[in-house]
């Protein structure tokens, strides 16, 4: 009773806020501002006219959010599949760790958009190149999280282990592995974020559908409604993956929620 | 404590010279006692004479400088021999239920889904936390904790128990209620434990013998046999004696 109480309230203040962010919108867009920038009920409109039935460029709305859909989800499962046996192999084994440690520490703080030009000369201006640049922004964060996530697994649940009779590949995976999975789920999420923000930058070099794409052509044209109806498009998105990712994570972590 | 000739019980676990330097800190000091099978020894000893040194040297999470560790007569090894291990500290698993912190040990024995079934419930049962199986560790307390611990170690039946102050973090009322359930699962079972504590009431409460160890580096002082008749009673003047001659024995200063 009490946690629908608290859900009731939650949506009440989710929908004021909304209420007082697009009001706020709508009012300051009335004046000089709406030379520059069009209001909420424009932008909305074009939202939906787009989404499944006109279109901008040769695609509607849909099917542009689809293509960067596709290309951040190929890039980030491959980043994270080899950032999580990357980052628990290096966590777990100092022989790994001393041999990839010191190149990864190098690639990490480097940003995905950096290696545009590397991506484009060397892999082209096709699909390979983005779902690279995705591939990496996904890679690093899953990498460092499963990293250190494996590195500092509790000794005790290991002596525990070890004590009962399990052997190393035992330990890795019964022990290691499941200890890891908070930090591995944190890595995911901001990687997620992260690769969201790379397709959108990768489609505005080259490309000729997805939402970085409708933004990048809104500004070659003119047209501050189609770039509004990219950004609110990205935002929905975005909110969207959020929530699927929340609620998978409090599937396979349950065990560490604290409400527990 | 000491199997000499002629002795009807047998030997478990031998502890020949063992030493035990982290770089040039001597530690462990050449100790050599034996446990007789079925028997509970306490092991106490001043703070920070390393006790947890001596368990873990004797179970190989640490690798002993020199010396020799046999159980049953050969050098111990515990992904072969029955060992189980009780930390000061919680060592579930926090990603498992209760019911799968206690299968854990039986899951790496292979034992038989009917036999690990059987022995969870069993388990379960005696340290009561059968309506608890499905929680998870961050749902229990403290002391539920360490009776999952409890728990995970009995069920794998081992030939050797070894306990490192596992009440040393709870209120008196559930160490108490705790030492009570050890000895019933001792009695029951009639496994070797070797019990590390700081607290010399509780050693006299549960030991069958108890070792007193000395200041680092550390060698084995005395041992004692304790042949009060259980349950124990603290506040019998046999008791307090003996609690009194162990803390003469363990005093420093």
């Amino acid at each position: 009773m009490k946690k629908k109480t608290f859900n009731i309230a939650e949506l009440i203040c989710a929908v004021i806020s909304l209420a007082v962010f697009f009001g706020i919108w709508h009012l300051g867009t009335r004046g000089e501002l709406g030379k520059l920038m069009p209001g909420p009920l424009p932008v909305i409109e074009k939202f939906l006219q787009t989404l499944f039935g006109g279109k901008i460029g040769s695609s509607t709305l849909i099917v542009h959010v689809a293509y960067s859909l596709a290309r951040v989800m190929i890039g980030y499962f491959i980043g994270a599949a080899v950032g999580i046996v990357l980052g628990l192999s290096m966590g777990w084994s100092p022989l790994i760790e001393a041999i990839f440690a010191p190149l990864f520490r190098i690639i990490r703080p480097i940003p995905p958009i950096a290696w545009i030009p590397i991506s484009i000369i060397w892999i082209g201006l096709g699909e390979d190149a983005k779902i690279f640049l995705i591939f990496l922004a996904s890679f690093c964060y899953v990498t460092q999280n499963a990293w250190s996530g494996a590195k500092n697994v509790n000794p005790e649940y290991m002596n525990a282990a070890r004590m009962l009779g399990a052997g190393k590949s035992r330990i890795l995976f019964t022990v290691v592995l499941p200890a890891s999975i908070p930090p591995i789920f944190a890595g995911l999420q901001v990687a997620l974020s992260s690769c969201w923000a790379t397709v959108l930058a990768a489609e505005m070099v080259r490309s000729s559908e997805g939402l970085g794409w409708i933004i990048i052509a809104g500004m070659n044209n003119n047209d501050m409604n189609q770039i509004m109806t990219g950004i609110l498009a990205i935002g929905l998105v975005g909110m969207m993956l959020s929530t699927i990712f929340r609620k998978v994570e409090a599937r396979l972590c349950r065990w560490n929620r604290s409400e527990n | 404590m000491e199997a000499k000739a002629g002795n009807e019980r047998q030997v478990k676990v031998q502890v020949n010279h063992l030493t035990k330097k982290f770089g040039d800190l001597l530690v462990l000091d050449d100790i050599s006692f034996d446990v007789e099978k079925g028997d509970l020894l306490c092991v106490v000893g001043p703070t920070g004479c390393g006790k947890t040194t001596f368990l873990n040297s004797l179970t190989k999470i640490y690798d002993i400088t020199s010396g020799e560790i046999l159980l049953d007569s050969h050098p111990v090894d515990p992904k072969k021999d029955h060992i189980a291990y009780i930390f000061q500290g919680n060592s579930t698993m926090p990603w498992l239920t209760v019911e799968q912190n206690v299968s854990f040990g039986l899951d790496i024995k292979h034992v038989p889904q009917e036999k690990k079934r059987e022995l969870v419930d069993k388990y379960l049962e005696i340290v009561g936390l059968t309506k608890y199986r499905k929680y998870y560790p961050k749902q229990l307390s403290a002391s539920m904790l360490q009776r999952v611990s409890i728990a995970r170690a009995f069920a794998t039946e081992p030939e050797l128990l070894l306990m490192d102050e596992p009440y040393g973090q709870l209120d008196i009322e559930l160490r108490f209620k705790l030492e009570d359930e050890l000895i019933r699962l001792w009695e029951m079972t009639g496994t070797t434990v070797i019990f590390i504590t700081h607290n010399i009431e509780e050693a006299v409460y549960l030991g069958e013998h108890i070792m007193v160890l000395t200041n680092k580096p550390t060698t084995v002082k005395q041992t004692l046999q304790n042949d009060l008749p259980r349950p124990r009673d603290i506040a019998a003047p046999e008791f307090v004696r003996l609690r009194e001659e162990v803390t003469e024995l363990i005093k420093w200063w």
